[in-house]
């Protein structure tokens, strides 16, 4: 009978430091982990759980398990494909205005001149103002009858617009709060992104007797494009779950112009008290987000690879 | 910057867009059924004082604290009191989250007039009639409430609430306007064709400068769960209703869709933008003498045409009454905040004793004279109130609660009737705004609610 090989024991030593080491992270990550898992996965699940039940409501907990009805519900409901609809034309329209306003605008405070650390504290205003309030305040702004905007387009000769009463119209609105309120958000990563480019690159590139132009298309925007896509990125998953501004300019109307995806989630859940298809609808808009999120992760990398 | 941390920040990022959007189910909590006290918890003595709490929109919560709680206590002193207000499109939620769950907070539920049967369905309320008979004080007159307001709070045959704070949609007339147009003040007689025929001219050039500054109407034209209520009183005035005694949709009719038409026809003497107008843009236009009427809840009355704070009229140059008179009745809808108990409430005979003194004809009296609540009660209605700023406003109430008990005015009484206004906001809102005739609007309409198993 083969007598079991001795361990040296410089190495039994490590494996207890190794292990010793391994508890001592946990243990500090413990915590974290435990919060994170009670914050963040048993509300999904809990969410998911709700979405294949009916809500009893007289215990406010999942009942009766209905399977994919909730599911089949959401999908024959025309309102909610028009809210998707919505969404995707809020952040078709919305994403790529406040890249390129706020990519543009970091250009210029980047510049060298006077005043230029006001306007960039002056910058930070929309975006700590509440979302409710700049909707609330647009739509005084905007009202056709005592509004600021038609009174000044009409000092120009135009208008006058039914900004909150027309389809089209307000939908714009919507997006121009939008903008108003996360542009400078851009702007600040932007500017912080242009301040941390290396200036010897620059340098060389002047001493080869490169003009602007060329600069910023063959070095300043490649550099620049990990944190474009982040940036975009991290706009996307705010601008998703977009619903306040709507709730408080328009209500999702006129009709159901601008009733974005998480706003009709919130009055089916709150006003219509449809909880298990609002979970199953927010389920829906998760796995979709995700998926697409998985996408330009992907793309990103892609680009800073080529780059 | 490499791949790793960023995507680590991402998916972090991504995890809070999860939980957002997951976070409903967060409220929803395990409960186990709290025994009520078979007692009802007494009325507390100097020693042991009873403490009860009430849950209430809260536009009036801290009038009632104020002013309410130290007028009952003169004759419950040892009845304390406690309300918390809450913002209104929150109420229902919280209302439903709280009388369901293990420990209740609050002993007593105010609910708005279509909430009554969903806050029953889901076994939170005490049936006062029933549960409360051995508490009620023998004077009290349940027979002198008006029919319709004292519906708001019943549902298959039990009694969960009494009215509170009472309100009708009405009919507000700038006197002034009229004068200008050449038009004699609307009475109570007025009919839609009569009014839709005078509506062009009361939108007028005031002051001469060739520009049009007061138009003839402004009222909820938004997408919003109340803007139906004004197709609706149209609708219910020509003889229409909303549900069959199914409760299956019977206002995809002829009489729907010109009901519909004719709230869209208002839009042309609407000031520019009505269409984005709801409660607070058609009050601040009518308060500023820009609309010559209005369709409004009652209950703004005071805020309207007295006090000079809030408002440009004089008392005077107000008029209210009901809504224009179809081929049936006049026009209104209702809308009543409810007292009632809740059913897990470890003191119901304190919190029905606070409902029967405020619902009560002395209470409801103090109520109306001191704090301005509109009342329910036929006694009160016919007591000349204190300020003279009522007695139109009391004429009117009368008017509208007999007209709303005739027409059946009021939203569908059914555990999911917040989930019909949602369908009927959405589907009279795109008939407004253009995107659909007002025929296929309610078809829409009527094929949703249908599929809702009322």
């Amino acid at each position: 009978m083969a007598s079991p090989t001795p361990r040296h024991p410089k190495a039994r030593s490590r494996r207890v430091v190794r292990l010793t080491d391994l508890a001592g992270r946990w243990g500090f990550m413990s915590p974290a982990a435990v919060l994170l898992v009670a914050t963040l996965a048993y509300p999904i699940f809990y969410t998911i759980r709700i979405s294949f039940s009916e809500l009893d409501l007289s215990t406010f907990s999942p009942g009766e398990w209905v399977g994919w009805d909730n599911y089949i519900d959401v999908l024959r409901d025309d309102r909610f494909w028009n809210a998707l609809r919505v969404t995707g034309v809020y952040l078709a329209l919305a994403l790529p205005l406040q890249m390129v306003l706020g990519f543009g605008i970091a250009f210029l405070v980047n510049a060298e001149w006077r005043g230029r650390g006001a306007v960039r504290a002056l910058f930070l205003i929309p975006m700590v103002v509440a979302p409710i309030v700049a909707g609330g305040v647009w739509r005084m702004m905007l009202d056709p009858l005592w509004g600021l905007a038609n009174a000044l387009i009409g000092l120009v000769g135009l208008g006058p617009i039914d900004w909150l009463g027309d389809p089209a119209w307000a939908m714009a609105t919507i997006v121009i709060v939008d903008t108003w309120r996360w542009t400078p958000f851009v702007t600040l990563i932007a500017t912080a992104a242009l301040l941390a480019l290396p200036g010897d690159v620059f340098e060389a590139a002047e001493i080869d007797g490169a003009n602007w132009w060329t600069k910023f298309w063959f070095i300043t925007l490649p550099l620049l494009v990990p944190v474009i896509a982040a940036t975009f990125i991290v706009r996307w998953l705010g601008a998703v779950k977009m619903f306040d501004i709507a709730l408080a300019a328009t209500n999702g109307g006129p009709g159901r112009a601008t009733n974005v995806i998480n706003l009709f989630i919130y009055e089916e859940a709150f006003r219509s008290l449809n909880f298990a298809g609002a979970a199953a609808m927010a389920v829906i808009v998760l796995v979709g987000t995700m998926l697409l999120t998985a996408v330009f992760l992907r793309g990103s990398r892609m680009l800073e690879e080529r780059h | 910057m490499t791949h790793e941390p960023r995507n680590r920040r991402l998916l972090s990022r991504r995890g809070v867009v999860a939980a957002g959007l997951s976070a409903l189910p967060v409220l929803a909590l395990p409960a186990t059924p709290r025994a009520q006290t078979a007692s009802g918890g007494g009325l507390g003595t100097a020693a042991a004082p009873v403490e009860i709490r009430m849950i209430a929109n809260e536009a009036f919560a801290n009038q009632w604290q104020a002013n309410m709680v130290p007028e009952f206590n003169k004759s419950f002193p040892h009845v304390r009191v406690k309300i918390d207000g809450v913002p209104y499109p929150e109420l229902l939620a919280k209302s439903l989250l709280d009388s369901t769950g293990a420990n209740p907070t609050y002993d007593i539920i105010v609910a708005d007039d279509p909430w009554v049967p969903q806050l029953a369905q889901a076994g939170a309320l005490l049936d006062l009639k029933a549960d409360a008979k051995a508490w009620t004080a023998p004077d009290f007159d349940w027979e002198d409430f008006n029919a319709a307001p004292l519906a708001a709070s019943a549902w298959r045959g039990k009694q969960y609430g009494v009215p509170l704070r009472s309100n009708m949609l009405l009919m507000f007339t700038n006197k002034t306007l009229y004068k200008k147009a050449g038009l004699p003040a609307p009475t109570p007689k007025l009919t839609w064709t009569e009014y839709l025929a005078q509506a062009p001219k009361l939108v007028q050039d005031t002051n001469g400068d060739g520009k049009v500054d007061a138009w003839a109407i402004d009222t909820y034209f938004t997408r919003d769960s109340l803007t139906p209520t004004i197709w609706q009183a149209i609708l219910n005035s020509n003889g229409g209703a909303l549900l069959d005694k199914d409760n299956k949709p019977a206002f995809n009719t002829p009489t729907g869709v010109a009901a519909l038409q004719t709230h869209i026809d208002l839009l042309k003497y609407a000031p520019p933008g009505a269409k984005s107008h709801g409660f607070n843009e058609s009050l601040q236009a009518f308060r500023q003498g820009q609309t010559a009427t209005m369709f409004m809840w009652g209950s703004v009355f005071k805020a309207t045409a007295v006090d000079p704070k809030t408002t440009t009229l004089k008392p005077d140059e107000v008029g209210i009454q009901v809504m224009p008179v179809g081929s049936k009745l006049p026009g209104t809808h209702r809308g009543i905040w409810n007292g009632t108990v809740a059913k897990k409430s470890a003191h119901p005979q304190a919190a029905w004793a606070l409902l029967q003194w405020l619902s009560s004809k002395q209470g409801e009296l103090w109520h109306a004279n001191v704090l301005g609540a509109f009342p329910a009660r036929k006694s009160t209605l016919a007591t000349p109130p204190e300020s003279a700023w009522l007695v139109p406003v009391y004429a009117a109430l009368q008017q509208a609660y007999d007209a709303a008990d005739a027409g059946q005015m009021w939203r569908p009484r059914s555990p999911k009737s917040d989930a019909v206004q949602q369908v009927l906001a959405d589907e009279t809102s795109r008939a407004m705004s253009g995107e659909a005739s007002a025929a296929d609007a309610l078809a829409s309409a009527a094929q949703k609610i249908g599929r809702m198993r009322l």
